[in-house]
């Protein structure tokens, strides 16, 4: 074996050595890896550890309108089979009215929020706050799972909990009127110089004439909403519990609780309408 | 042990002159820039509808826990998301982008993608040729009427074969982040990424978490990379012994490979497939702390594992190899 021409030993050296070196590289790595997991350094200071709060948002060009929207199904547009909801349709039909740049920084809602959620989120999770901050424009819907809860109780409760009567539900609506202004309070102090739009609620349950009453509740909350909101100067409550209140449902989607693209497009204008 | 050296040697410019290694090159030379395109479409999309990384993430996070809220989401995939939530809300409170797009961090990504599937057949390439090519071409019974003893051969086989697995995955690095930094900026070398994430069921315990510099995270994920890789090497090795045909050892070991990842991403309810080696590949999740495919697995389970399907396979090989008649 010994008698190989050169061009192959320098060949086998280069391979050999290369070879050696990446093995010996990725064994290293191989220890390094299970040492790091089985026996974890002591967790560092994060790196550059200033937290979002103390973040200054990127303000860009001033002549473009940045839209947070933040909330329950409402805001996400669960029910439109477009997707669009009534955010991007406000974006839309801002665009054109003003005919500017609007941009949606971030639609934050999620399915089935309750108000209590929305305060430990406005509260805690510093990701909502950074987006709230870079809003010239905060839209948000809160409150109607929480009134749909309390109907399903109350319906549940006629034979099964007999207690669960008038006053009970008078109760439970102030204690979520009382979360409401607590939602208000923080969505203003999170960005005080943002215009922020709050949706009503509706009564999606007016089609069932056993439910239709409901309403009454609605408004109540939407009234003791627009007192709340009064006292905030940049604050506006946008109505739209008459667009529902039609026994054939016509802007309900199939799911007869969410509106359908037809009830989003109809919010948007009014939201539209009113911001100038 | 003075003529193992010159075996080696042999082994080692044998491979060399089949041109796999070639091969390998070229499909990586090939691969890597479509991803890399693929990438950057992906960071521009991103980049016209968001006014900063954050604002991404924020909205990352939001998408993934209104996918909580739904019933029809299996509760497999819930855990998987209430992870990521937990994982990214980490990222954004310590202010650290975890996708920042230069060619580390594509690097990083390719790597954690090609463990459990790319890299192995790469790997099987070479593998799978080792005994059964000598014999279809028939070399094998003049390397075998040689007065070397038999052992000797297949260790002088298996050395080679581990240099070029180490050449495979230094090559792989070297190729992704030299294409993917003429897109991205060859930058991002000490950008830091946090590992430690441990899962308990769908909670992430971050009192252990702690950054390390990119490159150091690189050099952690190559060498588990590389150690799974090692472990398909030595499997490859045993049905190349066992087997006759290249053709059919290379089958045999892909549609063992395929099948682990597609167990990993339905069996999670079967929960002996834990046992199984091509389950356990994707070993550079567990230092980012993805969930791992079966709960309960951890880093040390999935190595032990592999490891003893690697020493089994050496075993097997050898006591086969050794013994084997050579017929035809």
């Amino acid at each position: 074996m010994n008698n190989r021409p050169k061009g192959s030993a320098a060949l086998w050296r280069i391979i050999a050595g290369a070879a050696s070196l990446a093995t010996l590289l990725l064994l290293f790595g191989f220890a390094y890896a299970v040492n790091d997991v089985l026996n974890p350094a002591a967790p560092a200071p994060a790196p550059g550890a200033p937290a979002l709060d103390g973040q200054q948002p990127l303000l860009g060009s001033k002549e473009e309108l940045k839209i947070v929207a933040i909330g329950d199904s409402l805001t996400k547009g669960t029910g439109d089979a477009t997707g669009q909801g009534y955010v991007r349709r406000v974006v839309t039909g801002l665009a054109q009215k003003m005919d500017s740049q609007v941009k949606l920084v971030n639609n934050l809602a999620i399915n089935g929020l309750r108000t209590e959620q929305l305060i430990d989120k406005l509260q805690h999770d510093t990701g909502m706050k950074y987006a709230l901050k870079q809003a010239d424009l905060i839209l948000f819907t809160i409150g109607g799972n929480d009134l749909s809860k309390l109907a399903q109780t109350a319906l549940r409760s006629d034979s099964a909990n007999p207690d669960f009567g008038v006053e009970e539900i008078g109760k439970q609506l102030q204690d979520g009127l009382g979360r409401l202004d607590q939602v208000f309070k923080l969505v203003n102090e999170a960005n005080p110089d943002a215009q922020i739009v709050y949706v009503g609620l509706y009564n999606p349950f007016y089609p069932i004439p056993e439910l239709r009453e409901g309403s009454l509740q609605v408004q109540k909350w939407n009234d003791e909403a627009y007192r709340l909101s009064f006292s905030y100067p940049h604050m506006k409550l946008v109505p739209v519990f008459d667009l529902f209140e039609d026994p054939g449902g016509t802007y309900l989607a199939s799911d007869r609780f969410h509106p359908n693209g037809e009830g989003y497009a109809h919010i948007a204008e009014r939201i539209v309408q009113m911001l100038h | 042990m003075s003529n193992l050296l010159p075996l080696i040697q042999n082994e080692t410019l044998k491979i060399w002159k089949k041109k796999r290694f070639f091969v390998i090159l070229l499909i990586l030379a090939i691969l890597i820039p479509i991803f890399t395109y693929a990438q950057m479409r992906m960071a521009e999309n991103n980049k016209d509808k968001f006014a900063d990384w954050r604002s991404q993430i924020i909205q990352q996070i939001a998408d993934y826990q209104n996918a909580l809220t739904s019933d029809r989401i299996p509760e497999e995939w819930k855990k998987y998301r209430r992870i990521m939530v937990q994982q990214l809300t980490y990222y954004l409170e310590n202010d650290v982008d975890p996708s920042a797009p230069n060619a580390v961090t594509f690097t990083r990504g390719f790597m954690n993608n090609a463990v459990t599937l790319f890299i192995p057949l790469l790997v099987l390439s070479i593998g799978s040729d080792l005994i059964s090519g000598e014999r279809s071409s028939g070399t094998i019974k003049m390397l075998l009427t040689r007065p070397v003893r038999r052992w000797k051969i297949l260790f002088a086989k298996l050395v080679a074969l581990i240099f070029y697995i180490s050449l495979t995955i230094i090559s792989t690095l070297i190729l992704c982040y030299a294409i993917s930094g003429i897109f991205f900026g060859y930058g991002g070398w000490n950008l830091p990424v946090f590992t430690g994430f441990v899962i308990n069921g769908a909670e992430v315990d971050s009192s252990g978490v702690h950054a390390v510099p990119h490159w150091l995270y690189i050099m952690m994920q190559a060498g588990l990379a590389w150690f799974s890789a090692v472990i398909v090497g030595l499997l490859s090795m045993m049905v190349s012994v066992l087997v006759r045909s290249t053709a059919a050892s290379i089958v045999t070991m892909m549609a063992t490979i395929i099948a682990g990842t597609i167990l990993s991403n339905m069996a999670s309810a079967w929960d002996t497939a834990k046992y199984i080696f091509s389950v356990n590949l994707q070993l550079t999740g567990y230092l980012d702390g993805s969930p791992p495919p079966i709960e309960g697995m951890t880093m040390l389970f999935s190595i032990g594992v592999l490891g003893v399907w690697g020493l089994i396979a050496l075993i097997i090989s050898f006591g086969v190899f050794t013994k084997q008649d050579i017929l035809n």
